[in-house]
């Protein structure tokens, strides 16, 4: 039995030890946030926070995560309760296909959260691990550095704890989305 | 046309969309009912649009979004005439209708940029008639005159009074819906050409947009399934029995194409695939290795004995090549590429006794269903698709391949089952960008104008392939499947033998005014299935036209903008655009030192684009510093849309122009993975500006055209930066 935090809340799981954190998530607790792309570590799709640190979780065995905090988009803001870096994805029009922008904003945000007013070369560093093939990569940075001006380290970390009384960790059910459109 | 009318048969009996029109003309019957369901007390004018008595108005999208922003586009042209805010309409996914269509294609697919060109006043004609229905139910409702009626920002406005849509939908619906209402002049469009936020930034920025490969249903076990290591080849034989030893594990069953591993997880199913034992026959394409490739086509492109198939023939064709002032002649290469969209395949599918229900992300709604019935044997009216998302498409899906799999592992198990394919699968399974050697050679007078362009060009051909996938899934239920399967292997060798596939000439004559033109195109194919991606024949054919350009430009002491304005004068779009690029980015300013300039210019899918690339080289590396971007696409819906499509094309093809190579080993594709199929990452990335030519011309395409001009723009300023002329991609200095 492993037993850590998601989003939150205290969750545990009775699995395999070496599955990796990012299919637990996805088909065990059911959020689909965050995306399978490459499952080496290369693409970033499936990026969530561990303890605060950005990690890829299609390579990260749950086995690793006894304990820890974990955060995935979930659990970064939701449509009616977004944090400043998704705002800022939607006023720049980040997404293109989309299916990579968990993984950029779970990055992005890991990043904030350390550098409030990180450089070009920080911003560049920070997201190499994260691949968009449409070519967002522009916007993206645009949107970071957007947030980066605009407010204090304490609000780009306001991220934690916005899902309380949404995710019932118990029966793993998923969390009840409308799908913007 | 010089061609025979039994030529002509022949091609309308075998193109891609001509082939596949003929065959869903036949198979589908006529159009029933609406493409959607009924909501009770709705008015239901069209299979686009519903309105309900609360006021909800829902757009089905005909479309599929797979980033290019066709969810915005169609939305804001039922936004336009419907007198709607976009963001209040509720976006749906079409599910498989007749009404769904392409108008062009006449099939409900997505590609080849098309969409908002083909349903640019179809939609609009769909919302404005609706629109027309509701005000004359008011006016019928109110007792009022119908100038007294304003539809505004979602309202009916009635002598200072408003009221909603809804109100009026239930006499609405009695009521006949008018036909041909009139449409908004350009002068009127207050969403048409605004800029504002994509539609779908919100869903896909906070994980909660679905693709197809977030898909649950009840009872979901998870698929995975093994391939041949060479493409194509038959299973002789397989031990699953390590396998079914594995934790989770519930089946292992063949399929077509491979065993598939079935368990309660997708980890527990892919472990337990990395212990099957399973033995392949050996097939034709095992021979085969890039270089020998690479080799037979040299061989072919210099055997003038096969004469191979006509692309093109105007003026005097090649013939007074030699009576020009100055010759130039060149060889130029592109290798196979793989699509590597985000998303890796996948598909779900529920069974419910005689009646299938799959979900995916598809950009061939219409194959996709197409493929259940064919390898499900289910009645097409049994079948049910649920588009999603789809995390990329770039012309990779919608085959029907996934489709395929996914059914027969859910029938042969009789579970529903998600199969996801890895990366790896992904990689060595695709449908790829067919490989190319062509010889470039051009006559140029003494005043620089082309009077003979001649293009021989050596490679496989890809509506073969296609044909294959999309007959069988397309045919008519009724035809005997043996039938069907020999029908859909008659493409390649009609494409091999009979027609030039017409991605084999694209782009490749058509910009430059030159009297005399011969394009021919020989095949050579070993085998590897090949697909379209993005821009398809552009995607190469630029590189060489263009880098070819710039050879002649230079051969004749011409500076490069000026050789190509003088030789495009019946090509007014691309030269508006070119013009514009080269005031925006300073062609001929100066530069930072070591750094060069390189243009190109190519118009594909109705748009015209041309690029220059800011580049400079440090020992063998090439730096892309700044791209700038001029497109005349006629109307623009969302410019931000627009701009955004063409920087996206360009980032694609600099992976491609730097990175991009597929390559083959006795038959095994080599690349697995992003390590060894690298792409172009954010430090990487060059500041791209984008420019759009003003105009109130139809709409024309932008998922595609941005992507042609890019290789050849960095090849140009390669050259310029280090004199290496660069034939090969990807581009490498040595």
């Amino acid at each position: 039995m492993i037993t850590f935090q998601l989003n939150n809340s205290p969750v545990q799981v009775d699995i395999d030890p070496d599955t990796p954190l990012l299919w637990v998530v996805r088909d065990h607790f059911k959020l689909k946030g965050s995306k399978f792309g490459c499952g080496m570590g290369l693409c970033g799709a499936c990026t969530m926070h561990v303890n605060g640190e950005a990690v890829r979780t299609c390579t990260m065995p749950i086995s690793a995560v006894q304990g820890a905090a974990i955060t995935s988009i979930e659990g970064l803001g939701t449509p009616d309760n977004l944090h400043p870096l998704q705002q800022a994805w939607v006023e720049y029009s980040v997404p293109q296909c989309g299916y990579c922008q968990s993984g950029q904003l779970m990055s992005a945000s890991a990043l904030l959260a350390k550098n409030p007013n990180p450089s070009d070369d920080d911003i560049e560093i920070a997201m190499n691990g994260n691949i968009c093939r449409c070519g967002t990569y522009s916007k993206i940075k645009s949107a970071i550095k957007s947030v980066s001006k605009s407010v204090s380290k304490s609000e780009a970390m306001r991220t934690q704890g916005s899902m309380v009384g949404t995710f019932d960790p118990t029966n793993g059910n998923a969390i009840s989305t409308e799908a913007g459109s | 046309m010089k061609k025979a009318s039994m030529t002509r048969r022949l091609f309308l009996l075998s193109t891609g969309a001509a082939a596949t029109g003929l065959i869903v003309g036949c198979s589908t019957a006529a159009a029933k009912g609406k493409g959607y369901s009924a909501i009770a007390g709705a008015f239901e004018p069209n299979s686009f649009i519903q309105i309900t008595p609360d006021n909800k108005v829902i757009f089905y999208l005909p479309s599929s979004e797979m980033g290019q922003g066709i969810l915005d586009g169609l939305t804001t042209l039922i936004a336009e005439e419907l007198r709607v805010q976009p963001t209040a309409i509720d976006v749906r996914h079409a599910s498989l209708h007749e009404d769904y269509k392409n108008p062009e294609m006449g099939m409900q697919a997505t590609g080849g940029s098309n969409a908002t060109r083909a349903q640019f006043l179809p939609l609009r004609q769909a919302a404005a008639d609706t629109a027309a229905a509701i005000r004359n139910a008011a006016a019928k409702q109110l007792d009022q005159p119908l100038d007294k009626i304003v539809l505004a920002d979602g309202q009916v406005m009635v002598e200072g009074k408003s009221y909603g849509f809804g109100d009026f939908v239930a006499v609405a619906a009695l009521m006949p819906v008018p036909e041909n209402s009139p449409l908004r002049s350009p002068k009127q469009f207050d969403q048409i050409g605004r800029e504002r936020p994509r539609l779908d930034a919100l869903s896909k920025s906070t994980g909660t947009a679905e693709f197809g490969i977030d898909a649950e249903v009840d009872n979901l076990y998870r698929a995975v399934v093994v391939r041949s290591p060479v493409l194509g080849a038959t299973l002789q034989g397989f031990d699953a029995s390590a396998a079914l030893k594995r934790s989770g594990v519930v089946d292992v069953v063949k399929i077509k194409s491979g065993v598939a591993v079935v368990a309660q997880s997708y980890w527990q199913a892919r472990q337990a695939a990395a212990v099957l034992e399973l033995n392949w026959e050996k097939t034709e394409l095992g021979s085969w290795s890039s270089d020998s490739i690479y080799n037979k086509f040299n061989e072919t492109l210099n055997d003038s004995s096969q004469k191979g198939l006509e692309c093109c023939d105007e003026g005097e064709g090649d013939k007074l090549l030699d009576q020009s002032a100055t010759v130039v002649a060149a060889d130029y290469y592109a290798p196979y590429l793989a699509h590597a969209t985000m998303e890796p395949l996948n598909c779900t599918v529920e069974i419910n006794g005689d009646a299938c229900a799959i979900y995916l992300g598809t950009q061939n709604v219409q194959a996709s269903a197409g493929a259940a019935v064919y390898y499900g044997d289910f009645d097409a009216d049994k079948v049910k698709v649920h588009p999603a998302f789809l995390g990329g498409g770039f012309g990779r899906r919608g085959l029907g391949d996934d489709v395929a799999e996914a059914v027969l592992i859910a029938q042969k198990t009789g579970r529903n089952i998600q199969l996801v394919w890895s990366r790896e699968d992904d990689m060595s399974n695709d449908f790829y960008r067919p490989a190319a050697l062509v010889r470039m050679q051009a006559g140029v007078s003494e005043q620089g104008l082309i009077e003979t362009w001649a293009v021989r060009r050596v490679g496989p051909n890809i509506m073969g392939y296609m044909l294959d996938e999309w007959v069988d899934a397309l045919a008519p239920d009724y035809l005997n499947k043996g039938f069907v399967d020999w029908l859909s292997k008659l493409g390649r060798p009609i494409f091999n033998r009979f027609i030039a596939d017409p991605s084999a000439g694209d782009g490749i004559y058509s910009d430059y005014d030159a009297p005399n033109k011969a394009v021919r195109h020989v095949t050579q194919d070993p085998g590897l299935r090949t697909g379209f991606w993005r821009s398809v024949g552009h995607s190469s054919n630029a590189f060489f036209k263009e880098s070819f350009i710039d050879e002649l430009a230079q051969s004749a002491g011409i500076d490069e903008l000026d050789f190509r304005l003088a030789n495009m004068k019946n090509n007014p779009r691309l030269t508006e655009a070119t013009q514009l690029v080269a005031a925006k980015a300073g062609w001929g300013k100066t530069l930072p030192e070591g750094h060069f300039h390189g243009l190109a210019t190519h118009s594909s899918f109705g748009s015209a684009v041309a690029q220059i690339a800011e580049v400079s080289i440090k020992g063998t590396q090439i730096i892309v510093h700044k791209v700038t971007a001029a497109i005349h696409c006629g109307m623009v819906v969302n410019p931000g849309i627009v701009r955004d499509q063409v920087e996206g094309g360009i980032i694609y093809g600099l992976t491609a122009a730097l990175h991009g190579e597929i390559t083959l080993v006795d038959g095994v594709i080599q690349q697995s993975n992003f390590h060894n199929y690298p792409m172009l990452r954010m430090a990487d990335a060059p500041e791209v500006e984008v420019h759009i030519v003003e105009s109130q011309e139809h709409p024309e395409g932008v998922g595609e055209p941005g992507l042609p001009p890019l290789a050849p723009a960095v090849a140009n300023a390669v050259f310029k930066a280090s004199g290496q002329r660069l034939r090969d991609l990807p581009l490498r200095l040595s």
